[in-house]
């Protein structure tokens, strides 16, 4: 395994990532937006890195504080340009935020056939799943803009989640194992 | 026997189930509203829960049915 490809690095993506810096295959990031100061409450970013895009902020930090092997494309993923992104991808994570973009990863791996991984968090910051794309439906929010979990109040669930993804990505590298869970405020559950 | 497992505000508990036919999302989610309310569900009893508690939650059936999960929806992941 070479390539694992982290898709959203905001609240789980930069979490988790920071938690596979033990992992041999080269972690790979992409994300558009920018880190703001609201975003150091919640996501594994840094005060320097305000300003900067996400994936490239996240690769500088692991690569400067870690020496982890990183790559960063600070670009917005679609259906144009998934295959350019993902193709040489050994495992997919999905940390995206929205249903389009995890409708587009799914159609991608199921018709390349590629090994992806969903992690996804309530709106309340109180539950938290990680599961195969096999068994994976993507949730719409309630209503369009709907709040995320962007202040600091729901960061030891996030942690938690990170945590937990973490874990089922090294399983997954190690012996190709794929294990669901779920995760609340006091217990990780496997399904 | 089936397993009905709630995820509400944070906290989840386990139900058995015995279903003698398929049952809709609709019923997994009057039947949870009763169990919490009821207390049947150890470590997750709200005795005022709403009628309409669960009406944006998710039904997963897993194991061929044998595990449902009723859990809030999860939209994010930044």
């Amino acid at each position: 395994m070479k390539r694992i490809i982290f898709c959203g690095v905001g609240a789980l993506g930069s979490t988790a990532a920071v938690l596979c810096r033990n992992l041999e295959p080269t972690l790979v990031f992409v994300d558009f937006d920018r880190v703001e100061s609201k975003n150091l409450l919640a996501q594994a970013f840094v005060k320097l890195s305000v300003g900067k895009n996400k994936a490239e902020a996240l690769k500088a930090q692991l690569l400067n504080f870690h020496g982890t092997k990183c790559e960063a494309f600070g670009v917005r993923l679609g259906a144009e340009n998934v295959e350019q992104l993902c193709g040489a991808a050994d495992l997919i994570v999905d940390c995206f935020d929205n249903l389009a973009s995890r409708t587009v990863l799914s159609t991608f791996a199921r018709a390349k056939n590629k090994a992806l991984v969903h992690a996804a968090i309530s709106g309340d910051g109180t539950f938290g799943i990680v599961r195969w794309d096999e068994r994976f439906k993507p949730d719409a929010e309630d209503q369009e803009g709907q709040a995320t979990c962007e202040g600091g109040e729901h960061l030891p669930l996030i942690g938690q989640l990170g945590a937990a993804l973490a874990r089922v990505i090294q399983d997954f590298v190690k012996g190709g194992e794929r294990r669901d869970v779920m995760v609340g405020l006091k217990a990780v559950t496997p399904t | 026997m089936a397993h009905l497992n709630i995820t509400f505000n944070g906290l989840s508990a386990d139900y058995p189930l015995e279903l003698d036919a398929h049952v809709t999302d609709a019923d997994d989610r009057r039947i949870a509203v009763e169990h919490v309310r009821s207390g049947a569900m150890v470590a997750l009893h709200v005795p005022h829960l709403a009628d309409n508690a669960f009406d944006n939650f998710v039904v997963d059936r897993m194991q061929n049915g044998m595990r449902i999960y009723l859990r809030p929806k999860v939209p994010f992941g930044a």
